[in-house]
């Protein structure tokens, strides 16, 4: 059974419909099932725990910095009990790109909506071409395909090392370990890397002193290779970020084997950095594990998890939604929901149906109506569907009892799931889909990643899909999904060469917006960080409805209409407090931003921001990046 | 004597896109040799790789809009303060430059960390009035167009001593 909550049932042939007998299916007062058993106190409990005893302290983020953008989280430790008791997420900045989007040539939507971020800077006018193509019937032709698979692939290689070494990665350095947990640094010194043969380095000390921001080799390492990756991206794409090559039915850019060769040049020195990295990542993993069993549970959930693929096989994409099933199915990244670990679908219509994006806790109010009760073919589609959602900003004063972000809540079946670089590889490994070929198989309960030979021998590495589920997972998961990413890169390079010699060249195809008529359709692709749609409805040629739904939305989201926090707040309120403290003014809350950071939030930058009502200011003023909020 | 003139900045934002708005007027100008006009609006830390690969100029002079709570719609000229910043604001910025931020502050800071920056760097800021999305400028900031390019002008040329120009 697919759904839990939902009231979408299958027949036998697997087409959905909606159940019979209820009168108002979609209602938010129905009781759902949820594995999100542990909840904050409640409001008037936590007061009355701050006023009355010393020990109960607020912690507060804002904004929670070594993340894109601004986000604040705000908790509630008991640094007696070393728990956390209450947990509010909060995206402090309005998007709008739903707003501007409205009335728009439906053209405008890749170069507006690639500004929604700027670390991200093609996935957006990518997932706006892919809207666009399914919406009008427009099929990139296998080139133009495989190129766009090259693009992507590369840039999240861009992004994955930004977050592991820039990011993340001084959260496990010398410097803050040092100051937050001395006896783990102490037993650094001698605790020998396993490791070692691959990235260099014989004792924990010696890699967590190479993860200094600044001056840590590692550290500086990762800003070259971001050059290395971005070179390869605009030898294809022209720019980097928001190209401007992207557009519906493939890529206007010109490639020639050379372009290829050029590409792969680079991709190539990458090889050994992903074999380096997944060496790091386990080791730092497993070394906090030794020195306290306990960091299994820092930043942990029920894994839940959400994505809709990426990466098409050119044979098998044809942009219909009728056949997003099977055209889904053949990405080198499979689509799919997991929900309490279990994998309960891979076809992007059920992802579809399952989505609702609630705002009870956000600064919108609520929307009449339900524009489109089924899908394109004829399936029961929710009012919070976001096809039907209305984007209805209300700013109003700051209230945890009542709305607190600019982030709404996305929800699958009801359900709490998370986004990310690992949820694309835990996906794909349990699913057992991926194409045949020579890099990459996924065994159902694995991914075994074979990297060719660089300076490093061939290595084959595997990610097995883990039995904890928490902050140091998701960072060795997104170690893993590097080269995983660069295996994706090799096989479509492959691809590309022989395209070329059996004489395909064309890499678009021409298209005309019709001007009359109602047409739908949904981009259905990935960020580094994750899950990516974009909702598009347009009508006599301009965009009547457009929404984005991002994974840093899905991951910041607050608590939804039956009171259940979203995953940054489930894995902040799952985290035992193991950091090193004299006294509560010296609590630094490294183990909460650990959780937080393993994420990759990716939030709103324009910010100087004033809630009225509060006492919250955002200081910093920067102008992009705004993917994680609307 | 090698001589950057560059900007930085985004674009459609009213007066905060000076930069990029008077970029083909720079180019436009037959510079004697030695100086280059560049395009540095983009993220800071690629700006570094950049620059990493031409021979360390003698003179760079950037034009870009700035608030620093002056009298807004005029323009400025600064010499670069290059006191070493502290770990932690270097750390801030870098952050900030690699999840996308372009602002002129960010870059320099970053680009002397790096050991990237000429010598003298004389900054040409407009303290912009007009701040929203947008295709034109404020009125003050129109009037003052020739002003800023003559500016930026004799500055490449060899350069001015006076602060404030318009």
């Amino acid at each position: 059974m697919c759904f839990r909550n939902l009231p979408v049932e299958f027949d036998s042939s697997g087409t959905p419909f909606l159940k019979g007998g209820i009168p108002d299916p979609y209602n938010t007062a129905t009781n759902i099932v949820s594995s999100d058993s542990r909840k904050p106190l409640t409001h008037d409990k936590i007061k009355e725990l701050l006023a009355r005893n010393g020990y109960i302290k607020n912690v507060d983020f804002d904004p929670v910095t070594r993340v894109a953008g601004a986000l604040a989280f705000h908790a509630v430790a008991d640094l007696k009990e070393r728990k956390i008791i209450d947990v509010n997420s909060m995206a402090t900045l309005f998007r709008g790109y739903e707003i501007i989007m409205v009335g728009r040539d439906p053209m405008d939507a890749i170069f507006i909506t690639s500004r929604a971020c700027g670390v991200c800077g093609g996935v957006h006018s990518t997932c706006a071409a892919l809207a666009m193509e399914m919406t009008f019937g427009i099929t990139p032709p296998p080139l133009g395909v495989v190129v766009r698979n090259l693009m992507l692939a590369m840039e999240f290689l861009y992004d994955h090392p930004l977050h592991l070494f820039l990011l993340a990665g001084p959260d496990y350095s010398e410097t803050i370990v040092k100051s937050t947990n001395p006896e783990i640094w102490e037993k650094a010194q001698t605790a020998e890397a396993p490791g070692a043969a691959t990235h260099g380095y014989r004792t924990m000390a010696a890699l967590m002193t190479d993860l200094n921001p600044l001056s840590g080799k590692l550290y500086i390492e990762a800003l070259q290779m971001t050059r290395v990756a971005r070179e390869a991206y605009v030898v294809l794409g022209g720019k980097y970020p928001h190209p401007e090559t992207i557009v519906p039915g493939g890529v206007s850019t010109t490639v020639t084997p050379t372009t290829f060769n050029l590409y792969y040049s680079r991709l190539s020195r990458l090889f050994d950095y992903s074999k380096k990295m997944v060496a790091i990542w386990d080791d730092i993993t497993e070394f906090f594990y030794s020195c306290n069993p306990l960091y299994r549970q820092v930043g942990a959930r029920t894994p839940s998890m959400i994505d809709v693929g990426i990466w098409d096989d050119p044979d098998a994409y044809d942009t219909t939604y009728k056949n997003c099933n099977e055209w889904g199915e053949r990405r080198w990244a499979t689509p799919g929901a997991v929900v309490d670990g279990e994998l309960k679908t891979t076809k992007l219509q059920a992802i579809n149906l399952g989505l609702e994006e609630f705002i009870d806790h956000s600064y919108y109010e609520g929307w009449d109506g339900q524009r489109f009760p089924n899908d394109p073919l004829g399936a029961p589609l929710s009012p919070y569907h976001p096809w039907n959602k209305v984007t209805k900003p209300k700013p109003t004063g700051q209230n945890w009892r009542e709305k607190y972000t600019w982030s709404t809540a996305p929800r699958w079946d009801r359900m709490v799931t998370e986004a990310g670089a690992y949820a694309r590889l835990w996906i794909t490994a349990a699913a057992q889909k991926i194409p045949q070929n020579s890099f990459l198989e996924s065994t159902g309960s694995s991914m075994k990643i074979l990297v060719p030979r660089g300076e490093l021998p061939e290595t084959e590495m595997e990610w097995k899909i883990p039995s904890d589920w928490n902050a140091f997972e998701r960072n060795r998961g997104r170690a893993y999904a590097f080269a995983y990413t660069c295996m994706v890169a090799m096989n479509d390079f492959q691809r590309a060469m022989k395209l070329l010699k059996q004489g395909e060249t064309k890499v678009s195809t021409k298209f005309e917006i019709p001007k009359r008529g109602t047409q739908i359709g949904v981009g259905f692709w990935g960020a580094g960080r994750g899950y990516l749609t974009h909702h598009m409805v347009v009508e006599n040629g301009a965009v009547a409805n457009y929404q984005i739904i991002t994974p840093s939305t899905i991951n910041a989201a607050p608590r939804d209409p039956w009171g259940h926090t979203g995953a940054y707040e489930q894995a902040v309120l799952n985290t035992p407090i193991l950091e090193s403290f004299s006294s509560k003014e010296d609590y630094k809350g490294i183990d909460i931003l650990r959780t937080i950071r393993s994420f990759d939030p990716c939030m709103p930058c324009t910010t100087h921001m004033y809630v009225e009502g509060s006492d919250r200011v955002v200081t910093r003023e920067v102008n992009t990046c705004a993917c994680g909020v609307e | 004597m090698r001589t950057l003139v560059a900007i930085v900045g985004y674009r459609n934002l009213s007066d905060f896109s000076v930069g990029p708005v008077l970029l083909p007027a720079l180019q436009a100008v037959e510079w004697g040799p030695g100086v280059d006009v560049d395009d540095l609006s983009y993220g800071p830390i690629a700006v570094v790789q950049n620059l990493e690969d031409r021979p360390l100029y003698d003179r760079m002079i950037f034009l870009s809009a700035v608030v620093r709570d002056r009298v807004p719609g005029k323009v400025y000229r600064r010499r670069f303060d290059a006191t070493p910043r502290t770990e932690e604001e270097i750390q801030a910025r870098i952050e900030e430059a690699v999840t996308g931020v372009i602002d002129l502050d960010n870059l320099l800071v970053i680009a002397q960390h790096f050991r990237v920056l000429a010598p003298e760097v004389v900054t040409i800021e407009v303290e912009p009035l007009e701040r929203e999305s947008g295709e034109s400028f404020s009125a003050e900031v129109s009037a003052i167009l020739p002003g800023i390019l003559e500016l930026v002008r004799t500055e490449a040329n060899g350069g001015s001593t006076s602060s404030t120009v318009h």
